[in-house]
């Protein structure tokens, strides 16, 4: 319930805002979409596990985003932003078909 | 599967065929990192807590978060498709500029190939004409020297006269007796003549205008050094057996005028311009 009524709040303020990325935050902006949708993946099977807690999502959610953004913004001081991206979309790409598949069992028991 | 947090409830079979996946020796744990990485999936926080807290501030927290999710999804979307339009047409402004300088590319070795066939069909013209050209040249430079255009040097003798030392009256150098001096270099077998330094052409006149000789239209001052071009063995002589020689022994010996003959190894005259505007070339004459 909270959940569309944020997601209904967040497409009326972009819609409202239009917001324009910044050039310098521009290369950490899918790396930290990557790193939301696995917290909040995390946190719909914990809902559906029935463990879920606010306090844990918001804060993975912030955590999440902010470490993925500074891995790459240090790769990319190190000379090794492409590999380290690399490394952190399999890790979350994984977490996130896990996550997925657990969700797909509870939803349709299969 | 210690840190799932979903142990309670019913496993499904999927989930319990991942639990049995032999462990992988030196990693995390007794996990390998695969296996670590699907273990872990949910954070292990969710089931640090055994009561959820559903506070009316931290549902306002998840609700500001999950817009803030739903913002930055849409923006990342929406840059990625917009830089996609940019990069597009920046593509098709590139193909643009491609086409138009193979264009240009194209003009320039056209023209390039007209100008190496020009090039090439005025070479084989300036072959033909070099026998002629040379001939021409040569034929051009002598008659420059003999008009008195053209800057000339040989050997020679230089004729140095003016007028008697405290002389008076007829005692002093006329135009009369420097063209009868040069009229004699040139009888003498001279092939250019100078008075200082100015070229005596075929337009040249010797004239006295007023108190001073001019030559070429300009004043000459004293002494008047006369330099003649020619064989240096037989110039002098021949010039002394002139009557026009006589004449100036007479003058030297009698009036006492100067007149110096020495015979010089380097001779050098200057050319003159020689301006023409009303005579021109009668056609059908080879010469």
């Amino acid at each position: 319930m909270i959940a569309i009524l944020g997601m209904v709040l967040g497409v009326v303020a972009g819609l409202i805002f239009q917001p324009n990325v910044p050039l310098w935050l521009e290369p950490y902006l899918p790396i930290a979409v990557v790193a939301a949708m696995d917290a909040v993946f995390g946190a719909l099977r914990a809902f559906f596990d029935g463990i879920f807690s606010d306090k844990v999502f918001v804060i993975s959610f912030v955590s999440n985003v902010v470490i993925a953004g500074l891995i790459v913004f240090i790769g990319d001081k190190l000379g090794v932003g492409a590999q380290l991206s690399t490394g952190v979309i399999v890790v979350l790409g994984i977490r996130i078909f896990t996550n997925v598949a657990a969700i797909r069992r509870h939803l349709f028991h299969a | 599967m210690p840190a799932d947090g979903s142990a309670p409830l019913a496993r499904p079979p999927g989930h319990a065929r991942q639990a049995t996946a032999p462990p992988v020796p030196g990693s995390t744990g007794d996990l390998g990192l695969l296996e670590y990485v699907t273990a872990h999936a949910v954070d292990d926080d969710y089931a640090g807590t055994d009561r959820p807290d559903r506070s009316a501030q931290t549902r306002t927290a998840t609700l500001v978060v999950i817009a803030l999710f739903v913002v930055l999804l849409i923006t990342a979307a929406t840059q990625t498709s917009r830089n996609a339009v940019s990069d597009s047409a920046e593509r098709a402004d590139l193909g643009r500029q491609v086409s138009a300088r193979r264009n240009d590319l194209a003009g320039k070795q056209s023209r390039i190939k007209a100008l190496s066939r020009q090039i090439s069909g005025l070479n084989a013209s300036l072959s033909g004409n070099a026998k002629l050209s040379g001939g021409t040249r040569a034929r051009l430079s002598l008659l420059g020297i003999a008009a008195g255009t053209t800057a000339v040097r040989g050997p020679g003798v230089v004729v140095t006269v003016d007028n008697a030392v405290n002389g008076s009256g007829r005692q002093v150098v006329l135009d009369t007796d420097l063209q009868q001096l040069v009229n004699g270099l040139w009888r003498a077998g001279a092939e250019a003549i100078g008075i200082n330094g100015e070229r005596i052409t075929s337009l040249t006149a010797i004239r006295q205008a007023g108190e001073a000789i001019t030559v070429n239209y300009a004043d000459l001052s004293r002494p008047y050094v006369v330099s003649a071009i020619g064989n240096p063995a037989t110039l002098a002589a021949r010039f002394a057996a002139t009557p026009n020689g006589q004449t100036w022994l007479d003058l030297h010996q009698q009036l006492g005028l100067r007149f110096d003959v020495t015979v010089a190894a380097r001779v050098e005259l200057p050319g003159a311009q020689a301006n023409l505007r009303v005579a021109q070339v009668m056609k059908g004459n080879n010469r």
